[in-house]
């Protein structure tokens, strides 16, 4: 048996195709990334070598942002870990316990994840609308008119009303991790527990969380990383604006590429992101095994 | 539910019922739209039903859009990218988690970097790669990138289902006089079914919405998937909203309608494969 | 660790090397302008008797764009004269065109480029042009220099070389809803500013919105900005700056900025624009919400077609010592350009202008444009707005492109975010000066 499965060549055939696609179509182009980010180039054309000059400007211009923008995905990560994730675990903690009806919530809450980004942008697009959307109808009709705002148009207001649609549209999809993991929990600790006199709380407490935390883990890495990464709805609903209020790393990665035709700084911003997205990845884990 | 009071129980079914109407309004919001006229879309009545049912807009998307084309060239690649997505998918992570070798952790690890990138980040380099290979303008140009992007999702899942195989099966099946092909595809592979939803939706999710690399790759109106093709039904000087509303019917009600279909083995192949860390 | 390590960075060189190889592809093609100089031989010539050539085209002419049945009807027109020819065309959306046009530019195959491409002129075309990938049209343009005028041409030309076909051609107008300015009593669009003011405070105080601009698109805030600075200081000196040959150190400039911010101060602009879209701001005025609307003379088709009573007029004078009311912004930028790499340059240059000649006719006809091509048919069926926006350019005395399209990418879109900063009342007239005056010099 070990003899049979330490054969060289069978591991790597096993890993070949794998490692073929997978450093083809992605390890590759973080190295083309990471080699344009040190020249001044607009894409076609001449290139010049400009050393580590692309990463000083994108972390020194104010006429960039580059940060103002970390900090606004970074926001949104702090959101979907505190908002989101807990908001998701609730329904899955409360669908994990045979509720009547449990099949038909579950497939309810996960839709938003399957339509596409196009309609969820343009759907909260019309709720937000200033005349006639939905939200500003709302307040006017409960006596609120001063509470009505240009929501999308508003310095102050965009971020957040960026945010709402973001992370509504994946609480089904952490949802449906957890509750997987809430289900996998063995009816005997459920039941002993109980049988010892603990309340509903006291099993989640005690007995789930502690069972599900792989699983919890996993989901804190995919909404980091995935706030960092944001960019299809934003890119709908404000495409960065009003004045770069809802700015984040990856529109203004896509600005640099293909708008203002600078290819090496929209690639330093391309290098940036997934040193963030691997470090936080290592941070998260590094977390929860401080805890164990 | 033996210690929850009535009450209680009465608030958290108003608290599941709400959060579903939340949910499912998108749904109701796209079909009515798809029937309205532009004045009712931009203002007159955005939430209520249509006053007249427009079924002319599907008519109109369905003549001047090629949805049907672009429904199959959608349905081609995603079954595709899911298919080869889920072989190598498994190859690989049978030598991740069975076969025997100093590094497998660390090449785990490596994969899992996958997670980390952002799709947009590599869009040229990709396409000179496909390029280069006379790949673009074909299926190909799709189906390659995507399940590159889906394999780090589908090794983690499929690592946590595979450690839950025992492994007195091989030992069994080794004693048999089986090759580690003979292991592979007549023991873990059967027992692996279940991972077949998990993974697929997750894929399908990967690459069913994807705009970016299907405008890019893919230049010829007969290969174009869903996404772009309702996209270049809105133009700069567009005037008609409604039939764009109804394309949008058409590209994502064939999912949910599958989707509800599918739910309860999707939703049990997740908790059966509840990702073990 | 070390055998896994080096296959992996094995594979990854391989993969670096096809995709870093095409640095070099391009280089070929960069030769091509300066080799094409002895063409001008009969385009015939090239394909053999019986045996079709394949042009690929590819356009922004969506199946809902006003332009579809302009460009059908003149590949059809096209082919039919061509038999020998083939077109293979492939429309995209407009935002995501730009894109994928860039990235088929960057590198690849040049068989994955098209061989005739839409192209805005100005700097998205001169950036192309100044890499090299773009085939110079000199020869090609010597037989219809006779129903194309030079000047037409002088948004794609660059060192001193022409690199495209002009289609239609667009100016900034100001629509008015003259029904909306009738019930404040107005019979004519206001020809002066202080009249201007005064129409606008009569419908503020009906509760009418007189502008809608969507900020959410800073083009369309260039569209007022852009024709207040010119009729503050005139077209001459915004050409220059424009063209950077003059700095944006002008007092007047703060003047113009000011103005602009004034009127958005005094209520005469709907405040949800900053939110909107140009489609929704677009709809508004079509609706009836808004009075006027100033945007690309590209709308005039539409607004003919509005249930109410439109006229059409210019911007007014503000300082009539540097401007006077005739100058106006725009000139032709949608435009066919033909790719350096085309296995048959000669012939796409040829069918590039016979196209576009096609297209122009068709699209004018239609009311989507303005002709770049002196017309040599029949316009008596003109819509009679598309007739006035005619008359007007035809009065006009001086044009500017529009700026963004002048300017290069970078200092665009350095240009484009203070105009949205301008419109947000996040800086002032003298900030803006001072923005751009030390970014672009």
């Amino acid at each position: 048996m070990k003899k049979l499965y330490s054969n060289k060549l069978h591991i790597l055939i096993f890993l070949l195709p794998a490692l073929l696609l997978f450093c083809g179509v992605l390890i590759a182009p973080i190295g083309a990334s990471a080699y344009f980010s040190f020249f001044d180039w607009s894409g076609f054309g001449a290139k010049t070598f400009i050393g580590f000059s692309n990463y000083k400007e994108l972390f020194t211009s104010n006429a960039i942002g580059f940060l103002k923008a970390l900090r606004n995905s970074l926001l949104l990560a702090l959101l979907s870990v505190f908002l989101q994730l807990p908001l998701a675990l609730a329904l899955a903690l409360t669908l994990g316990k045979k509720i009547k009806g449990e099949r038909t919530f579950l497939s309810v809450y996960f839709m938003p994840v399957l339509i596409s980004t196009v309609v969820i942008g343009q759907l909260w697009l019309k709720i937000y609308n200033p005349d006639y959307g939905i939200l500003n109808v709302f307040l006017r009709s409960i006596g609120r008119e001063d509470w009505a705002q240009i929501w999308l148009g508003n310095k102050k207001t965009a971020l957040g009303a960026v945010f709402v649609p973001t992370l509504w549209q994946y609480v089904g999809y952490h949802m449906l991790l957890l509750y997987a993991g809430v289900k996998s929990v063995p009816q005997e600790l459920r039941e002993a527990a109980m049988l010892d006199g603990a309340t509903d709380g006291q099993v989640n407490r005690y007995i789930v969380l502690p069972y599900i935390k792989p699983i919890i883990r996993i989901s804190v890495i995919f909404a980091v990383t995935g706030s960092l990464k944001s960019f299809d709805l934003i890119y709908v609903l404000t495409n960065g604006g009003p004045l770069h209020a809802t700015e984040v790393p990856s529109t203004l990665m896509i600005n640099m590429l293909f708008l203002r035709n600078r290819y090496g700084m929209g690639s330093t911003i391309a290098v940036m992101l997934i040193i963030l997205c691997f470090g936080f990845a290592l941070l998260i884990s590094a977390i929860f095994k401080e805890e164990d | 539910m033996r210690n929850i009071s009535k009450g209680r129980q009465i608030v958290i079914y108003i608290g599941l019922i709400l959060w579903m109407l939340v949910n499912l309004f998108p749904v109701y919001w796209m079909f009515t739209f798809s029937l309205k006229s532009n004045p009712e879309i931009f203002g007159e009545n955005i939430i209520g039903l249509p006053r007249e049912w427009l079924w002319s807009n599907y008519s109109s998307a369905l003549n001047t859009g090629k949805m049907g084309v672009y429904f199959l060239n959608s349905a081609i690649v995603a079954i595709a990218t899911i298919l080869i997505t889920l072989v190598v998918a498994l190859m690989a992570t049978f030598a991740l988690t069975r076969l025997i070798w100093k590094q497998r952790k660390t090449l785990n690890k490596f994969f899992m970097l996958g997670l980390t990138i952002p799709i947009h980040a590599s869009i040229v380099p990709v396409y000179v790669t496909l390029s280069r290979l006379h790949l673009l303008n074909t299926y190909w140009a799709l189906i390659i990138p995507y399940s590159a992007f889906s394999l780090s999702m589908a090794i983690l899942v499929c690592t946590g289902f595979m450690n839950e195989i025992p492994r007195e099966l091989d030992e069994s099946a080794c004693i048999d006089g089986c090759s580690v092909w003979g292991i592979f595809l007549r023991i873990i592979v059967p027992l692996m079914k279940p991972a077949v939803a998990t993974v697929g939706i997750y894929t399908f999710l990967q690459c069913w919405n994807e705009l970016m690399f299907a405008n890019v790759f893919i230049s010829k109106s007969s290969l174009r998937t869903l996404p772009v093709g309702v996209q270049a039904l809105s133009g700069q000087y567009t005037t008609e909203w409604g039939p764009i509303g109804a394309a949008l019917v058409l590209a994502t009600f064939p999912t949910l309608f599958i989707y509800i279909f599918l739910s309860k083995k999707i939703q049990d192949s997740f908790v059966a494969g509840a990702v073990k860390g | 660790m070390k055998k896994i390590f080096a296959l992996v960075l094995a594979l990854c060189m391989v993969f670096a090397l096809a995709a870093c190889g095409q640095q070099a592809a391009p280089a070929p093609a960069a030769e091509a302008p300066a080799a094409e100089a002895p063409a001008a031989e009969a385009p015939a010539a090239e394909a053999p008797a019986g045996e079709q050539t394949v042009l690929k085209l590819w356009c922004i002419a969506t199946e809902s764009d006003a332009n579809r049945p302009g460009y059908e009807k003149a590949i059809a027109e096209f082919e039919a004269a061509h038999p020998d020819i083939k077109i293979e065309w492939e429309a995209f959306e407009n935002e995501s065109y730009k894109t994928k046009i860039k990235a088929a530019m960057m590198g690849g195959d040049t068989e994955d480029l098209p061989d005739i491409f839409f192209t805005w002129s100005g700097a998205f075309l001169g950036d192309f042009a100044n890499a090299g990938t773009v085939y110079c049209l000199d020869e090609a343009y010597k037989p219809f220099a006779d129903q194309l005028p030079e000047v037409m041409l002088s948004n794609s030309t660059y060192g001193g070389k022409h690199y495209a076909v002009p289609l239609t051609y667009n100016i900034v107008t100001l629509f008015a809803n003259m029904d909306l300015l009738g019930q404040v009593g107005w019979d004519h669009v206001p020809e002066t500013y202080e009249d201007l003011c005064a129409c606008c405070d009569a419908l503020v105080a009906e509760g009418i919105i007189p502008f809608g601009c969507a900020g959410k698109e800073t083009w369309c805030v260039t569209e007022y900005l852009e024709p207040i600075m010119e009729k503050t200081i005139g077209y001459e000196a915004l050409n220059a700056i424009f063209q950077g040959q003059a700095t944006w150190n002008d007092p007047d400039i703060a003047t113009a900025v000011s103005t602009f911010q004034d009127m958005i101060n005094k209520g005469y602009f709907d405040p949800a624009g900053m939110a909107l879209g140009n489609d929704e701001v677009k709809a508004n005025f079509l609706a009836g919400k808004t009075a006027f609307y100033q945007n690309g003379s590209w709308n005039t088709g539409e607004v003919n077609n509005a249930d109410f009573n439109a006229a059409v007029a210019l911007f007014p004078v503000m300082n009539a010592d540097r401007a006077t009311y005739s100058q106006v912004i725009g000139g032709p930028s949608d435009s066919l350009a033909v790719c350096a790499s085309s296995k048959h340059p000669e012939l796409a240059a040829q069918a590039a202008f016979e196209l576009g000649r096609g297209i122009c006719h068709y699209c004018y006809l239609a009311g989507a444009g303005l002709p770049a091509w002196t017309p040599d048919y029949d316009t008596s069926d003109v819509l009679p707005l598309v007739a006035a926006v005619a008359d007007i350019v035809a009065a006009s005395d001086g044009m500017v492109l529009f700026g963004d399209t002048a300017m290069s990418a970078d200092p665009a879109n350095t240009y484009l975010s203070y105009v949205a900063q301008v419109y947000g009342c996040e800086i002032d007239g003298e900030g803006f000066v001072a923005g751009l005056t030390k970014d672009l010099g």
